[in-house]
């Protein structure tokens, strides 16, 4: 995959992913579950 | 290969910011807090006046609101009731994540200790006393294995205890705001 192919999937990629957090509740509460899970495990 | 390693670690990282960015900002201002980050004033509810509650009924509360004054935020926490108080913990505080996730605990540490919890809808205006008597402890570190760790057990709660002594949790009386520590 060439630089700018990249930076548009990763342009792309952010776009989603936040509209996602914004306005998908059950999305952004099974990303923050996940968050939640990694720190309780590695925040010792 | 190792160009598409880093390109998959990159769009990792990427996500990682741009979850913390955008729950960030969706939260630092909303009445309450998500499962994991920090909300902003609790504003809805009704405030509690008159005599002190009888707190046994958030022994069927899993987590409350805690909002401190200095600066304006709220998180969820656990919380439980031993002899008639009520207390809430923060964990891991002495690791290098635990000081940025319970940054809440340090600012109350350092004077900020005015709160407002907000149980089953009701708001109370409380003050924060760091707990650290072993007798007290005692009490509540039973009722917190039994809530939220799997039992008051004789090693469960002994972990606790160590974990207290050892500064890696802290306990908070909600105390009345008339009580001065």
């Amino acid at each position: 995959m060439n630089n700018a192919t990249y930076a548009k999937l990763c342009g792309g990629l952010a776009l989603v992913w936040a509209l996602g957090l914004m306005f998908i509740p059950p999305f952004a509460t099974t990303v923050e579950g996940l968050m939640l899970l990694f720190l309780s495990t590695n925040a010792r | 290969m190792l160009k598409i390693i880093l390109q998959i670690l990159g769009i990792m990282v990427l996500l990682l910011a741009v979850t913390l960015v955008t729950l960030t900002l969706k939260n630092r201002n909303a009445d309450g807090p998500s499962v994991l980050f920090p909300g902003g004033e609790l504003v809805s509810g009704q405030l509690h006046q008159g005599a002190e509650p009888d707190w046994s009924f958030t022994d069927d509360v899993f987590t409350i609101e805690l909002q401190t004054a200095d600066p304006v935020s709220s998180r969820r926490i656990f919380i439980m009731e031993s002899d008639g108080k009520v207390y809430v913990p923060s964990g891991y505080m002495r690791s290098i994540l635990g000081r940025l996730w319970k940054d809440w605990a340090f600012q109350v540490e350092d004077g900020s200790s005015l709160v407002v919890a907000r149980i089953n809808g009701v708001r109370y205006e409380r003050n924060l006393l760091r707990l650290q008597d072993p007798a007290v402890v005692d009490g509540v570190a039973a009722k917190l294995a039994q809530k939220y760790a799997g039992g008051a057990t004789p090693d469960n709660v002994a972990q606790i205890m160590e974990s207290v002594a050892e500064g890696d949790t802290w306990l908070f009386e909600m105390a009345p705001r008339s009580e001065q520590p």
